[in-house]
Parts: structure tokens; sequence; C-alpha cells
């Protein structure tokens, strides 16, 4: 089962098949969670948000047509996961206003780099020691996105683009902005 | 083709080699005259390669729990989904039972009760029977006639008068 490819996988796990399912997990767990991390910035979020993707999957690998590759498809379903979560947490905002917070319609487009971090972000640097992830709540949630994709995955520009739903020209700006913010970042902190 | 503004945003497509042919290309020729651009390039690749090394210091949880925790959410989500569908069913079940139930009362009601067709089939023959006796007037007239003389005929036969049975009994 471990050498099978990914959409024989999925088509399997189309057909109800536990231990097909079990293998996709296993697989892309820590690049689900990673990805659910760099949007949302805390890790109790993204163990859920990750794990509500995964039941996505299971539930509607039949709908997956083989159009795109399965890890862009799969990645999609964290990421709408992620920006469901957020809205059905924004509520709290309007009663209890948080530093930095991201404007409206931050799920697309070209973001500068935050000097503020955003709630997400705050939460990313109470939670981790990690150089990365203290540089990380600097960048927007897709600058973090377009370059965990990259690095982690070696996702192409355009794949990154079709994961944001944006277009190819702006992923490679979030990726060279990301690059560029998180190199000055890493520098200062050494 | 060589590009006249710096194609910052395509540097790190380029330097993973994910660009096409013809943007690669025009990419290469703008770096070979521009030395900000390759300096650029070159630092972009290695904070990508210091990004790749420190990725693995994020934040992980136990993978173990974390697939049954993943497998009791499932399972959960599943149990509930089963249990709302027989609920939905159960619930169809008996308003289709109900229904049923109406329509036969509805059916069954006995304002319009109807005889039945045996009784419907005696009631003509006897009507037919009536209208022949009508027909045949004059015979049943003279049958009336001679049932009276038969009574005539036997007038002397008759009981006496009731109160000269009481006045022989005193």
């Amino acid at each position: 089962m471990a050498e099978l490819p990914d959409e024989e996988l999925c088509s399997r796990v189309a057909a109800r098949d536990n231990s097909a399912f079990e293998a996709l997990v296993e697989r892309y767990q820590l690049r689900a969670y990673r990805l659910a991390y760099s949007v949302l910035g805390s890790e109790a979020d993204a163990r859920d948000v990750s794990q509500d993707a995964f039941i996505k999957l299971f539930e509607s690998a039949g709908k997956f047509g083989g159009r795109s590759q399965f890890s862009t498809w799969f990645y999609r379903i964290v990421v709408n996961s992620c920006i469901d979560h957020k809205r059905r947490h924004r509520w709290w905002s309007k009663f209890v206003p948080l530093r930095g917070s991201l404007p409206e319609g931050e799920e697309s487009g070209v973001e500068p780099v935050s000097s503020e971090p955003g709630p997400e972000a705050e939460a990313m640097l109470r939670e981790t020691s990690s150089k990365l992830a203290a540089a990380f709540v600097h960048l927007s949630p897709n600058q973090r996105t377009a370059v965990l994709l990259q690095v982690q995955d070696g996702l192409s520009s355009r794949e990154i683009a079709e994961v944001l739903s944006c277009s190819e020209s702006t992923a490679r700006v979030h990726i060279h902005r990301g690059l560029a913010a998180l190199k000055k970042l890493l520098k200062r902190d050494q | 083709m060589k590009m006249d503004v710096h194609p910052q945003p395509a540097l790190v497509p380029y330097v993973r080699g994910q660009l096409g042919a013809d943007e690669s290309e025009a990419v290469r020729l703008h770096l070979e005259g521009c030395a900000a651009c390759r300096a650029e390039a070159a630092s972009l690749l290695a904070t990508w390669e210091e990004v790749s090394v420190r990725i693995e210091e994020l934040p992980q949880p136990e993978w173990i729990a974390y697939r049954s925790e993943l497998r009791r959410k499932l399972d959960a989500r599943h149990f509930s989904r089963r249990r709302r569908w027989v609920f939905g069913l159960a619930s169809l079940t008996a308003a289709g039972a109900a229904a049923v139930a109406a329509l036969l009362l509805a059916v069954r009601s006995p304002t319009h009760a109807l005889p039945p067709v045996e009784e419907l089939a005696l009631e003509q023959q006897l009507g037919s029977n009536d209208l022949g006796l009508l027909r045949d007037y004059p015979v049943v007239e003279r049958l009336d006639l001679l049932e009276n003389y038969d009574v005539i005929e036997h007038l002397n036969e008759l009981s006496p008068a009731p109160s000269e049975q009481h006045g022989s009994r005193s």
C-alpha cells in the first residue's frame, strides 16, 4: 500500500478502503499539519483543522477528478478548511478586537510584510521556540503558505496559485516577498 | 528575449528550475547583465535552503495520538450521520403509514355505502314482476272478485257477533 501513488490510494479511499486512507494519512499528516499551522498559527487549531481536512478527504475522495495532482487538490481542501475555521471564529474578534487583525479580503491578493503580527501570528510566537516560526510571525498567511508549499513540497508557482486561488503572478509575489522577508528576519536573529 | 524590468518574482522559480523554456531563457539573459538580480537570486536560494532545514524545527504533534483521534472523529461523524439517516427513515415510514391510514378511512367511510350486487339484481327482478302485474290488471281484478265470491259463499259459516256471544254466556 505504501508504494502506491497518491491518485491510486485516493481512488481506493473513494471505494471506502480504510487501509488506503490510513496510508494517505501517514503520507500527508505532517505536510497537512504544517500547512494548517502556517495559515492558522496555532498548534491546537492546526491539529483540529488538518484532521477535518482528512475527514473531508475521506468523504469526497470520489470527487477527485485527476485534473490536477492529488497533493494540490488535497492542499486546497486544507486551505479551505483553514478559511472555514477562521470564518467560524471571526465573530469572536468583534467582541475582543485583536492587535494587528488582518484586513478584509486577506485570503487573496498581495499583502505587505506585516510588522504588527496578527492574532494567529501571536499565537505562533507564544507556542514555539523555533526561529522559523518566530520569523513566520511577520509574514502574512498567504506568504507563509506560499513559502511552505514551495520549500516543503517543491510546488511550482502555478500549483501554489491553484491552492491559494489566486493568479500565478500573485503566487510568485507571495513566494518572493515571503522569502525576502525571511532572509532579513533569520539574519537578524543570528 | 531579454527582460527590461527586474524579474524578481520569477527568480525563485528560476533558481528552482520551475520556469518554462522561454521565460527561463529570458531571465538567464537578464541575469547576465544585472548584478543586482544575480545577487538577489543567490540570496533567495540561500534563504530557501535555510528554510528547508529550519522547517523541521516547526512544532509537530504526537502522530500515533493524532491518527487515533482522527479515527475517533471519523467514526463519530459516520455514527451520527447513520443515526440521522435511520431517524429520517423512521419519520418517513411513520408519515407514510399515517397517510395510508387516512386514505383507508376516507375510502371506507359509511356515508356512501353501496348495496351489494346481489341485492341490486333482486330488486330489479321484483320491480319487473310488479310491472308484469300492472300489465295484467284485469286478470288481477277478476281474482279479487273470485276471492269476494268465496267469502259470500261461506257467510253462514261466519262466527256470531261479539254481543251475541256475550249474551249466551250470561
